[in-house]
C-alpha cells in the first residue's frame, strides 16, 4: 500500500478538480423553484455555467453580482442588492441561494450581514435566502457541494414533531441515479424525503412550453420537515463532519445518521438495503432480490475478462471509494485512485479496504492528472475510471476510459449515466467489462503474437504475464 | 417579420424601470431611413442578469493567448479559472517537429487559501522554474485572475526574474477577471503584451517572400484556419503569422514584417493591427472568410490591395475552381434552408460574419448581436472618437506605440492607401448594422431571458449561439448551432467549410427527430376499428 499524501510539486499540470462555487451551485439546482447567484466577478458564473451546461445538456441560469473593479474597491454590496432585485423581479424563485467567489471573499464581503439587511429592506421575510461562502481556494468542487447541502439543510430546517418519513442525502451523482434511488425506496414503500433532487431540474423531459425555473427539486416545506424524520440515511462516508447536513440534523435535533457510501457495486448495495430495511421495517423486495441475482450472474460472466483489469480510477472522493470497491469486488484490482480534493477520510476507508486483499495500490490526494497518468503506466493500468478530462489518459497513454462522474463534456449523456443500485451497477460492470473486451480484441492478434510467439514459449507457460500484476 | 417598437417594450416590461432603460439601448430595430443608428455597447453587465458573458481573463488567456502553441500559459490563481479554460474553445493546432504543442494542457498555480492570506509570488516563480524544466517551451505566459490583483502580486516582477533565469521570454498579464465589463478587456490586455513581447523580437527584416502576410484575429476553432490558409496559399500568399489559432511565438516575433495584415475578428485583435501599422507601416484589412460570397471579397480585396496582374489572376482562377466546385453542392443544401430564418448571437465578429454564411444558404438573419463587443463592431469604426471613455475603459491601460526606427517600412504610400480605402476596407471596419435588413433586430449583450422572449416573438428556424444559452431554444423545439466551438464540427471557413455548415445546418433541419414533439394520441385516435353490432 503505497500513499502519495500530497502532490510533490507546485504546478498543477491539468487538474483533477474544479472550485468550490462550482459544486456549491449543485445542491441548490436540486430545491425546487430555487435561484443561485454567485457574489463575485462575472467570469466564475459564465465559466461554470458552461461546464455544467455541457455535462447536463441543459440551460444553467446562475445570475452573478457582476463586479468590477470599482466593486473591489469600494465593496460589492450595491451589486448585489441590485443584482437580488433583478433576479426576483424576473425569476419570482421560491428561495435564493448565494454563493461567493474567490473576488468576494478575498476582499472580505460580509455576505451575512448585506443579506440580512437586504431582507428588512425589501421586507422579504418569506422568501429564505441561503448564503454559502465558497472561495474558489477554499476546497473543491466537493466541499463546495457539501457546504451549500449543509447551509440548505441549516438554513431552512424546523423544529418539527416527529414523522415517518426518513431523510436521504445524496451526494454528487447522476440524474439518474436519483432517480434509481427513488425507484427503490418506492418499491420498498418508504416515505422519504432526498435532497438534493436535481433529477428532473437538471434532466428535464422535453415540453415544448419552456419554463425558466424547470419543475422539481425537493420541496422546501419538505426540507424544513427533515429535523422530524425517523432517520438520515446521508450517502456521504467521506466526507468531514462541519460539512455534513446529516451530521447537522442529528447534532441540532437528534436525527439519527446513517452514512453509507454510494450504493455502486455489490457490497455497498447490500449495505444500503440493510440500512433500509432496519431502520424502517420493509422488507427487500422481489423484485430489488432479482435485480441483486442478475447482477451476481452478471459479476459471473464477466469474472473471466475482468481478472485482467488493472483500474486507474478518479474524480470525486465518494466516487472514487464506490467505484474502487466495485472493481476490488470483480477483481478489476485499481492499481491508482486518486482525487483532486484533499480527503483524509477516503485515504483511510481505502486503505482499509485494500488492506483485506493485500494489494499495492497507489492513492493520491489533491492529486493532477500529470501525477495520475504517471502513477498509472508505471504500475501498468489498462482500464480508467472517471470523468471526461481523463481522456488525456487515453490520449497520451491509450489507456482506454470510462467515463463516470463529472464532467462528461466530450460525450452526451452524462446526466444519463446510471451505475447506483443493483441494476445500475450491473450497467456500469458491463461498461467496464466491455471496455476492456474491446481493448482486448483491438490488440489481441498482435499481441497474441507476442506473447506466445516472439518472446519464447517458456514466458506464457510460466504465468508470469498475466499474474505480473498481483505481485507490483 | 419586422419587429416595432411595441413588441420590445412589451418583453422589457418584466424588468425593474431602470433596467429597463438600460436595455433599451442595447436594442436598435434597423431602419435604414435614419441617418445613423447608435447602440449603446462595452457597458457594465447589469448585476443578476444572466449575460452570457464572460471575464477579462477569459478574453487575455482564454480567446487571445490560449491557442499560442509553444508557449506555455500558466493561470495564476485558485484552481477553477484555469480549468475552466481549459481547452475550452477547440482551437486546433498541428505539432511541429519541435514538439512543442502545449495546447492540451492546463497548468495553474492553483492558490491555496494561505497563498492567498500571504502572497501567491514565490508559488508562483517555482511554478514557472517548474514549467520552464518539464515542457521547454519557447515562452511562458502568466495570466492572473481575480484574486491576484487584489492581493497585490507582482507577476510582472517574478516574470522578469524568471525571464533572466531562463532566457526565454516570460510575460505577465495583469487581466484580472474584475478588470472592464466584459472579456474584451482581456483582448486589450493581451494584444499589449503580444505587441511588446512578441512580435519585432524574430530576426526578419523584411518580408521573406512575395505576398507576405499575417492572419490577425482568426483562432483555428475546428480547423479554420487551415481551410484559408489552403487557398490563400495556393493563390500564392507567403503567411507569417496567424493570431492566435496554430499560432506560435515562433511566427509571431516576426510579425512586423509582413506587407498587409488580415484581420478576421474585429473585436479581439483591432489593437494590435493599429499598433502594427503605427509601429511598422503596416496595414491591415478587414476580410471575412466566412460564407462564400464573403471569402470570394475578401479574397478580391486582398488581390486590390497588392494591384500585381498576375496575382488577381491567380485570384480569380482559384475562385472560379472554387466556386464551380462548391456551388452545386450548397445549392442543394440551399433548396431545404432557403426562405427560413436565423438569429446570430456570439461574441465579437461572428455574429456578423456568419449571417454572411447563412444568406449564402438563403437564410435570413432576423436577430444579430454581440455578446461583448464595442459601438464600433455595429456602427463602424467612424464612431470611435465619439465613443467616451468611461471608469471601466480607463482601468485598461493603453499601449502608446511609437514608429520603430529600425524596422518600420510603409508598406504602401499615403496617397495609395487613400486611393485603395475608396475601394476596400483598408484599415477599416464598417461593422455589423449596415448590413442588416430593415425591421431586423440588432441586440447587444443578449441574456437569457431576452433569448427565450424574442424566440417566442420572432420563433426563428435557428439558433446560432453558444453552449450556454443553446438548450433555451432548443427545449422549446427549436435547433441550435453552437458558432463558438461548432458542436465538435467545423471548418466552417471558406469553400470546404462552407459545405461543412450547410451539410450541418440541414441535417439539424431534417432530422427525424423533430417529427415526434407532439405524441400521436394528441392529434389522431391510436386505433382504428369498427365496432360490429351484435345481432346484425
Ligand atoms: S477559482 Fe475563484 S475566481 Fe476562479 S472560477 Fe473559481 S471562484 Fe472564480
Ligand atoms: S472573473 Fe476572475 S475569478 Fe472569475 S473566472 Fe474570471 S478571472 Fe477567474
Amino acid at each position: 500500500m503505497k500513499r502519495d499524501k500530497a502532490n510533490y510539486r507546485n504546478v498543477n499540470e491539468n487538474p483533477c478538480n474544479m472550485c468550490m462555487p462550482m459544486g456549491g451551485i449543485l445542491p441548490f439546482k436540486g430545491v425546487e423553484q430555487s435561484m443561485v447567484i454567485l457574489h463575485g466577478s462575472q467570469g466564475c458564473a459564465t465559466y461554470m455555467r458552461r461546464h455544467i451546461a455541457e455535462h447536463f445538456n441543459e440551460p444553467i441560469d446562475v445570475a452573478s453580482s457582476a463586479l468590477n473593479e470599482k466593486g473591489t474597491v469600494y465593496g460589492g454590496e450595491k451589486n448585489r442588492k441590485q443584482g437580488l432585485d433583478n433576479l426576483i423581479k424576473l425569476y419570482s424563485p421560491g428561495i435564493i441561494g448565494i454563493l461567493t467567489t474567490c473576488l468576494a471573499e478575498t476582499i472580505g464581503e460580509d455576505i451575512g450581514r448585506i443579506t440580512s439587511d437586504y431582507r428588512n429592506e425589501h421586507e422579504l421575510h418569506r422568501l429564505p435566502i441561503i448564503t454559502v461562502p465558497t472561495p474558489g481556494y477554499g476546497g473543491s468542487h466537493t466541499e463546495g457541494y457539501w457546504l451549500a447541502a449543509k447551509q440548505i439543510v441549516s438554513g431552512l430546517a424546523r423544529q418539527t414533531p416527529r414523522h415517518s418519513k426518513i431523510n436521504i442525502i445524496v451526494p454528487h451523482i447522476s440524474p439518474a441515479d436519483i432517480r434509481e434511488i427513488k425507484r427503490i425506496l418506492d418499491r420498498m414503500d418508504i416515505d422519504f424525503t432526498l435532497f438534493p433532487d436535481f433529477s428532473d431540474t437538471l434532466d428535464r423531459p422535453f415540453s415544448k412550453t419552456y419554463k425558466k425555473i424547470p419543475n422539481g427539486g425537493t420541496r422546501i416545506a419538505d426540507i424544513a420537515a427533515m429535523p422530524g424524520a425517523a432517520a438520515t440515511v446521508q450517502i456521504g462516508i467521506t466526507i468531514d463532519d462541519d460539512l455534513s447536513p446529516g451530521r447537522f440534523l442529528e447534532r441540532e435535533f437528534g436525527v439519527p445518521l446513517y452514512n453509507v457510501p454510494i450504493p455502486t457495486g455489490l457490497e455497498n448495495m447490500d449495505l444500503f438495503m440493510n440500512v433500509l430495511t432496519e431502520i424502517t421495517g420493509s422488507c427487500m423486495p422481489l423484485s430489488l432480490e432479482q435485480e441483486r441475482g442478475r447482477l451476481l450472474d452478471c459479476m459471473i460472466d464477466s469474472h473471466k475478462y475482468n481478472f485482467e483489469g488493472r483500474s486507474v480510477i478518479f474524480g470525486e472522493p465518494e466516487l472514487v471509494y464506490a467505484v474502487a470497491k466495485t472493481c476490488m469486488e470483480n477483481g478489476i484490482f485499481p492499481v491508482v485512485a486518486a482525487t483532486g480534493s484533499k480527503n483524509a477520510k477516503l485515504a483511510e476507508l481505502l486503505t482499509a479496504e485494500i488492506d483485506k486483499y493485500e494489494r499495492q495500490v497507489v492513492l493520491l490526494m489533491d492529486s493532477d492528472f500529470d501525477q495520475i497518468r504517471q502513477n498509472s503506466t508505471s504500475a501498468g493500468a489498462n482500464i480508467a475510471i472517471g470523468h471526461s478530462d481523463g481522456r488525456y489518459l487515453t490520449e497520451r497513454e491509450g489507456i482506454p476510459l470510462v467515463r463516470l462522474g463529472f464532467p462528461i463534456h466530450d460525450r452526451v449523456g452524462g446526466q444519463r449515466v446510471l451505475s447506483v443500485g443493483y441494476l445500475g451497477t450491473t450497467m456500469l460492470l458491463d461498461r467496464v467489462t466491455n471496455t476492456l473486451l474491446e481493448n482486448k480484441y483491438k490488440n489481441y492478434r498482435s499481441s497474441m503474437y507476442e506473447q506466445f510467439y516472439h518472446n519464447g514459449h517458456e514466458n506464457n507457460i510460466s504465468g508470469k504475464i498475466l499474474l505480473s500484476g498481483t505481485e507490483g | 417579420m419586422a419587429v416595432n417598437e411595441k413588441d420590445i417594450d412589451s418583453i422589457l416590461e418584466a424588468y425593474p424601470a431602470k433596467v429597463k432603460r438600460n436595455r433599451k439601448k442595447h436594442i436598435v430595430i434597423k431602419d435604414s431611413s435614419l441617418a445613423h443608428q447608435e447602440i449603446e455597447a462595452n457597458t457594465r453587465t447589469i448585476p443578476g442578469i444572466i449575460t452570457n458573458r464572460g471575464c477579462a481573463y477569459a478574453g487575455c488567456k482564454g480567446v487571445v493567448l490560449g491557442p499560442i502553441k509553444d508557449i506555455v500559459h500558466i493561470t495564476h490563481g485558485p484552481v477553477g479559472c484555469g480549468y475552466y479554460s481549459w481547452l475550452t474553445r477547440r482551437n486546433k493546432a498541428k505539432t511541429l517537429e519541435d514538439g512543442k504543442n502545449y495546447l492540451a494542457y492546463c497548468v495553474t498555480t492553483d492558490m491555496q487559501e494561505t497563498d492567498i492570506v500571504f502572497g501567491g509570488e514565490k508559488k508562483l516563480a517555482k511554478v514557472i522554474d517548474e514549467v520552464v524544466e518539464i515542457f521547454k517551451p519557447n515562452g511562458v505566459t502568466v495570466s492572473a485572475t481575480c484574486p491576484i490583483g487584489l492581493i497585490g502580486d507582482d507577476i510582472n516582477a517574478i516574470a522578469k526574474a524568471a525571464q533572466e533565469k531562463h532566457g526565454i521570454p516570460v510575460m505577465a498579464f495583469s487581466c484580472e477577471g474584475y478588470k472592464g465589463v466584459s472579456q474584451s478587456a482581456g483582448h486589450h490586455i493581451a494584444n499589449n503584451g503580444v505587441l511588446e513581447w512578441m512580435v519585432g523580437k524574430g530576426e526578419m527584416t523584411e518580408a521573406p517572400a512575395k505576398y507576405s502576410i499575417n492572419m490577425l484575429g482568426e483562432y483555428n476553432i475546428g480547423g479554420d484556419s487551415w481551410e484559408i490558409e489552403r487557398f490563400l496559399k495556393e493563390i500564392g500568399y507567403h503567411i507569417i503569422a496567424v493570431a492566435t489559432g496554430d499560432g506560435s511565438y515562433e511566427n509571431l516575433k516576426n510579425t512586423h514584417v509582413a506587407d498587409l495584415n488580415l484581420v478576421q475578428c474585429h473585436r479581439s485583435i483591432n489593437y494590435i493591427a493599429e499598433m502594427l501599422e503605427i509601429k511598422y507601416g503596416t496595414p491591415w484589412l478587414k476580410v471575412n472568410f466566412i460564407g462564400v460570397e464573403a471569402t470570394v471579397k475578401s479574397l478580391r480585396d486582398m488581390a486590390i490591395y497588392f494591384g500585381d496582374p498576375e496575382l488577381i489572376q491567380k485570384t480569380e482562377d482559384v475562385i472560379a475552381r472554387e466556386v464551380a466546385r462548391v456551388e452545386p453542392i450548397l445549392n442543394q443544401y440551399k433548396k431545404i434552408c432557403e426562405g427560413k430564418t436565423a438569429f446570430c448571437f456570439v461574441g465579437g465578429s461572428r455574429g456578423h460574419h456568419y449571417q454572411k454564411l447563412f444568406a449564402d444558404l438563403g437564410i435570413d438573419t432576423v436577430l444579430a448581436g454581440y455578446e461583448f463587443a464595442h459601438r464600433d463592431d455595429y456602427e463602424g469604426r467612424q464612431v470611435i472618437p465619439d465613443i467616451k471613455p468611461d471608469a471601466d475603459s480607463k482601468n485598461i491601460p493603453e499601449l502608446h506605440v511609437e514608429s520603430d526606427k529600425k524596422l518600420f517600412k510603409l508598406k504602401i504610400s499615403p496617397e495609395k492607401a487613400e486611393e485603395l480605402k475608396k475601394k476596400i476596407p483598408l484599415s477599416n471596419y464598417e461593422g455589423m448594422n449596415a448590413e442588416m435588413k430593415d425591421g431586423y433586430l440588432i441586440v447587444d449583450d443578449l441574456n437569457h431571458f431576452e433569448t427565450e422572449r424574442f424566440v417566442e416573438l420572432l420563433k426563428p428556424d435557428i439558433f446560432a449561439s453558444g453552449i450556454k444559452d443553446k438548450f433555451i431554444p432548443q427545449k422549446m423545439g427549436i435547433p441550435s448551432k453552437q458558432i463558438h466551438s461548432y458542436d465538435y464540427s467545423g471548418p466552417y471557413a471558406g469553400f470546404n467549410g462552407a459545405v461543412k455548415f450547410a451539410e450541418d445546418v440541414t441535417a439539424m433541419f431534417t432530422t427525424p427527430t423533430w417529427n415526434f414533439m407532439t405524441p400521436p394520441w394528441k392529434y389522431k385516435p391510436m386505433l382504428e376499428g369498427t365496432v360490429e353490432e351484435e345481432g346484425n
